[in-house]
């Protein structure tokens, strides 16, 4: 199940990368970014 | 807006609007060049998310270190539960087990501290334990971090701190404030309802609850293996008397009590009796037949042991406080507890002294001092005698930093 969950949250990750890249907008990249701090330490497996 | 967007707009507004927005549109170098920056803001924000990654990192990692416990001149074994219950080797879950065994047989207490590694009087009194005390009849078990995966981490949108120093003679000691659940990535996700191995229902995040996990279940959630584990250490040492340490919040209206399993009622009653003569107002509360998955419940109904959970005042786990910080953890004064106290919503007294945790700690031993000593006098053939213990009126004038000093464990093992 957590494997499964960790699955999950990579694939979230992706996408928000994706967007990151895609977006053009300074303010929405920066919103990107910040989400991907908590997904990053979570997928890790340290927080 | 997209390209084909515009091109749309235009067919709407007639060929003319149309010929003139292309050669209004900005040439194609222009366009890569809006591209080029975004990519470039694109990747310093991966930098400095990477950045900001690598240094919460490291501080979260470094609570997966264990501040040291110094045994004492009682200590005669140490091993971890996982000897016990297998299934706990190289998890998280695993704890060390200390052993006091006495110079005579007798009856065998366990004490269990850091349940919730959030009521740090639990796990402190359990220290002062461990590295002060001499049992000259029967056995003690003392587990100083129960939960220890809970040791690892803080509970979300607290804002509490990863440690607390105490001023000891030899100098700041570290201790771990942690949080009342195991940390979520030993164990995750959480279901949305759980329903424990007692059977009972509860909120999905009580699955990471050590004391909501009993009876345990050494094949299910890693807290139920722990539960299963501890239970199991119940059976295999014959354990008489187990001990359950715990704070409270001032608003929580179990607190400053002895919480009984109906086989240990008796003996509770009668040490809170004593203790009021002594000058310590403790409550008694029985054990709910009904609420299942609590240590005082289950591990009286699944063995012989005499079970009890003991209460203190912990204002940093309420939600009427400011701030979490050192001060709060080990002062315990807060000047909203203060008001509330002023309007009578609170179920201990509350003035600006606060609840220092030399009070919660000295309340925690003196109790289970009258208890073994009651425990003693019932079953004669079966005694717990424990000396070296620091008493509610040695904390208050010398410190709790004065029973926990490392030097003095380093070079000299007689009590302070």
């Amino acid at each position: 199940m957590t494997f499964l969950y960790q699955a999950i949250t990579a694939g979230v990750i992706a996408f928000a990368v994706w967007n990151l890249f895609r977006e053009r907008r300074l303010a929405e990249q920066m919103g990107i970014a910040l989400v991907l701090i908590p997904l990053l330490l979570r997928v890790l497996m340290i927080k | 807006m997209s390209a084909k967007g515009k091109t749309r707009i235009g067919t709407r507004t007639g060929l003319k609007d149309n010929a003139n927005e292309k050669m209004t549109s900005p040439p194609p170098t222009e366009k890569n060049d809006g591209k080029g920056r975004s990519w470039i803001a694109a990747g310093v924000l991966i930098a400095v998310v990477a950045a900001a990654v690598a240094i919460s990192a490291r501080e979260f990692v470094a609570m997966w270190e264990d501040p040291p416990i110094y045994p004492g001149p009682g200590i005669t074994e140490q091993f971890m539960l996982s000897s016990i219950a297998p299934e706990l080797a190289g998890s998280a879950a695993d704890t060390e087990v200390y052993v006091l065994d006495g110079d005579s047989p007798g009856g065998t207490l366990l004490i269990l501290g850091g349940t919730h590694p959030n009521e740090p009087a639990s796990s402190l009194t359990a220290i002062t334990i461990i590295e002060n005390a001499v049992v000259n009849e029967g056995r003690l078990l003392v587990i100083p971090r129960a939960n220890h995966s809970a040791f690892t981490c803080t509970d979300p949108q607290e804002g509490a701190p990863q440690t607390y120093v105490i001023e000891t003679p030899g100098g700041d000691r570290l201790f771990r404030y942690g949080s009342r659940a195991t940390n979520p990535i030993d164990q995750w996700p959480d279901p949305v309802i759980y329903v424990g191995s007692s059977g009972q229902a509860l909120a999905g995040a009580e699955v990471r609850n050590l004391n909501r996990s009993y009876p345990g279940d050494s094949g299910g959630y890693l807290t139920e293996k722990l539960a299963a584990a501890i239970l199991d250490l119940i059976r295999t040492e014959n354990v008489d008397l187990a001990i359950d340490l715990h704070e409270a919040s001032p608003e929580y209206p179990v607190i400053n009590a002895i919480v009984a399993h109906e086989n240990a009622l008796p003996l509770a009653v009668e040490a809170a009796l004593f203790l009021e003569f002594e000058g310590i107002q403790i409550g008694v509360e029985a054990s709910p037949i009904n609420l299942r998955g609590l240590s005082h419940r289950e591990w009286g109904d699944a063995t012989d042991t005499l079970a009890l959970l003991i209460e203190s005042t912990n204002p940093a786990q309420g939600r009427l406080r400011g701030a979490i910080n050192s001060e709060l953890i080990l002062e315990g004064a807060d000047p909203y507890y203060i008001r509330a106290a002023g309007q009578g919503l609170l179920y201990v007294p509350f003035s600006d002294a606060g609840h220092p945790i030399e009070e919660r700690v000295g309340r925690h031993l003196d109790t289970i001092a009258m208890l073994t000593e009651i425990y003693s006098s019932q079953h004669g053939d079966q005694p717990i005698r424990i000396s070296g213990l620091p008493t509610l009126s040695d904390l208050s004038v010398r410190g709790l930093g004065t029973y926990l000093d490392p030097s003095i464990r380093e070079t000299d093992h007689s009590p302070p």
